[in-house]
């Protein structure tokens, strides 16, 4: 329904927008990556605070002594009713953009009753009372290992605990789940009812009562990697009942290599493919989909070569021949990144003189531009270091930086062609696009959730080893 | 735009509504997806990751070249991973435990299993080869004893042994032992050993990317419509019904 967005359904904004500058923000991207040591978490959505200490201003002060490092809490009066429970909450709510919340404390010291309870409470619980005790609040009792809650009656639960113990409580996001652990093993689960943040909570109420909480800066006593490798297994063995055909993955790297203009491990691939027993035929259903990327494909794979190579003067004048209509306006995102890439090569043998001039020459006109500047910069300033590559600006000099300038012409050829029936298909091959989609619905999901959860990273699934 | 769509357009939200689903436009969408990052490398690796696993060793060595991509794995262990494999497609099963014992002998020690399916195979092509004879002396000498030890191997070995009471194989009812497909079993079962003793995952990672996507759809579709990809082979995006 092209109609529905307002427009005339004939014009497509996007082309006349230069599609290189889509290129110029993965630069962008990698000069920060190299700034923050890249970790595999380039999303800082993704960052949340944790719970480090306890919180020494909103707890139930007078009853309760919080030790000066405010890891440690010990019960210093003498109880005399329900209403005068040491408790005390974390400084900060339980992350939640994450598979597993997890925090531990260690019974010093189990004091006259060993009342005390491990869990997690809203922001407006009363601090007067016992986890679990109150609505919107949950916690494992140590005294007849009881589960509480929101009642004042609890549930038979876990075994109780006392002096030496070491209990833990954690938020199992994917399950939806509270579970407790006691010495390292897991007591029980159970759902978990409560909606909004929670901080991780701890009580004692009875004289001389001491526990030490580790938020995670000690390693904790649970086996926590494990646990979480478990419920990702659990989670993968229902994906992997989804019915997929085998002959997909092919297909899809196929493309890709197509797309990419990878033409000699494309060869080698469908002559393995025809090869196997039984021979696999990669048929396209859709033929004018594989006229779509075959196109130039020769050329592409040539000019990718080139560029691998550091030729960019030798690229630069196939382009024009073969491509005029794309080479011939020298403010192009793509010829910026050419010449950028021409002034790069010859700083990386060390002809910094010629690099100096080709500068003047060919990048000058590109300072005070916004749209180009910082990448001129960034270019500029390789002149200004002995050992370049060191430097922050030390990515341009990467294979991954040619790579780029390749993937750029590659995309700028493949726009050429007049059946390509949607121009952001030059930018994206299927895979990539598989890949936004399944981001993407992930994220969608979770935000519907309330943000709980861990978000899908290519990058985890690429650095996990499932052997088993 | 007409009022006749527009009308269409709010009678289809006040459908979602009902259902307290949210509604995602293409518009939306797209700029979700536009704001996924995908690295290149990323990419790169899944790619080459698939190259490894399937066994494809040169066009993995060409992809290095072209792309600079480092593989996981020592190339040259794809080639002789590749050689078993392609000896039990081909129905040389004792050439195939030949050269797994050549690669590492521990593999067979240590998976008993995958030891008596071999032999099994080697039974199905003693059988099919018509060598009566030769295959109820394997039968008895090899292959029986391990079914002691063993309830299932011992069924199985009884299922294969059956092929032998059918004078046409066609239509008997284990027929399918004799089926290519068995062939391609055992294969795929020896070269997951190698990959495992070789500290590789058995399975590319591309397939299980693909059905999370699909899982991913179907979890997505329980609060929200938004346009989904049905099809895999073209990666299109189709706008929700």
């Amino acid at each position: 329904m092209k109609e529905s967005n307002g427009k005339n359904s004939v014009e497509k904004p996007d082309q006349d927008q230069d599609l290189g500058l889509y290129f110029l923000e993965l630069c962008r991207r990698k000069a920060k990556e190299e700034l923050e040591d890249y970790d595999g978490d380039d999303d800082d959505d993704e960052k949340e605070e944790s719970p480090s200490e306890l919180n020494t201003i909103n707890s139930s002060g007078g009853f309760v002594v919080v030790s000066t490092d405010k890891l440690s809490v010990k019960y210093t009066s003498v109880n005399l009713h329900g209403h005068d429970v040491g408790v005390i909450q974390a400084n900060k709510v339980a992350p939640i953009k994450r598979l597993v919340y997890y925090f531990e404390i260690f019974v010093k010291d189990g004091g006259n009753k060993g009342q005390i309870s491990i869990g997690f409470t809203s922001e407006n619980f009363k601090m007067r009372r016992q986890p679990g005790w109150e609505a919107n609040s949950c916690g494992y009792h140590g005294d007849d290992g009881f589960l509480y809650r929101g009642h004042g009656k609890g549930e038979a639960f876990g075994p109780t605990y006392t002096t030496g113990d070491i209990v833990g409580a954690g938020i199992n996001y994917a399950a939806q789940e509270f579970f407790f652990t006691k010495n390292g093993q897991v007591v029980g689960k159970i759902y978990k009812d409560m909606k909004g943040p929670l901080f991780p909570t701890v009580a004692v109420h009875s004289q001389n009562e001491e526990v030490l909480v580790n938020f995670g800066k000690k390693p904790f006593t649970f086996d926590l990697k494990e646990f979480e490798a478990q419920e990702r297994m659990k989670q993968q063995l229902k994906i992997e009942e989804i019915p997929v055909p085998p002959i997909a993955s092919y297909g899809i790297v196929r493309s890709y290599l197509l797309h990419y203009g990878y033409e000699d491990t494309l060869n080698s691939f469908d002559e393995a493919s025809r090869n196997t027993i039984p021979p696999i035929h990669i048929t396209q259903e859709n033929g004018s989909d594989d006229q779509e990327t075959t196109y130039a494909l020769n050329h592409r794979k040539a000019l990718r070569q080139l560029i691998r190579d550091g030729e960019i003067d030798v690229a630069f004048g196939k382009l024009r021949e073969w491509y005029p209509q794309i080479a011939e306006d020298n403010t192009s995102a793509m010829c910026f990144l050419l010449h950028c890439q021409k002034f790069i090569e010859l700083v990386r043998v060390g002809a910094l003189e010629e690099a100096v001039k080709y500068g003047r020459i060919e990048l000058s006109s590109f300072f005070g531009s916004p749209v180009f500047e910082d990448l001129v910069q960034d270019c500029v300033a390789l002149l200004a270091y002995e050992r370049p590559l060191e430097s922050a600006v030390g990515y341009l000099l990467k294979d991954s930086q040619r790579e780029v300038v390749a993937d750029t012409v590659n995309a700028m050829i493949l726009s050429t062609n007049p059946n390509m029936k949607e121009t952001k298909n030059c930018l994206h091959s299927n895979l990539e696009r598989l890949l936004r989609q399944l981001t993407a619905c992930c994220l969608e999901r979770r935000s519907l959730s309330g943000e709980q959860g861990e978000a899908f990273q290519l990058q985890r699934v690429l650095s996990t080893d499932k052997r088993s | 735009m007409s009022l006749f769509w527009i009308v269409i357009r709010q009678l289809a939200e006040i459908e979602a509504m009902a259902a307290s689903k949210k509604v995602i436009t293409r518009e939306d969408w797209e700029k979700k997806l536009n704001n996924v990052k995908i690295r290149k490398e990323d990419m790169n690796k899944l790619v080459m990751n698939f190259l490894v696993t399937e066994g494809y060793v040169e066009a993995a060595e060409k992809f290095r070249k072209e792309s600079g991509t480092e593989p996981d794995i020592d190339l040259a262990t794809i080639t002789d991973r590749m050689a078993v494999k392609k000896a039990v497609q081909s129905g040389n099963v004792e050439d195939a435990i030949e050269k797994v014992n050549d690669l590492n002998p521990e593999i067979l020690d240590t998976n008993p299993q995958l030891f008596f399916h071999l032999q099994q195979q080697r039974l199905i092509e003693l059988i099919r080869n018509g060598k009566v004879e030769e295959a109820l002396e394997f039968a008895q000498e090899e292959l029986a004893p391990r079914g002691e030890e063993n309830q299932s191997f011992l069924e199985e070995l009884e299922r294969t042994v059956a092929l032998l009471a059918f004078e046409d194989v066609s239509n008997c009812p284990v027929g399918e032992l004799l089926d290519i497909s068995q062939r391609l079993k055992t294969a795929s079962e020896v070269n997951a050993a190698i990959l495992t003793s070789q500290s590789h995952e058995k399975d590319p990672k591309l397939p299980s990317l693909l059905k999370m996507l699909l899982w991913a759809q179907n979890q997505l579709d329980e609060k929200a419509t938004y346009p989904r990809i049905k099809d895999l082979s073209t990666a299109a995006l189709e706008d929700p019904v």
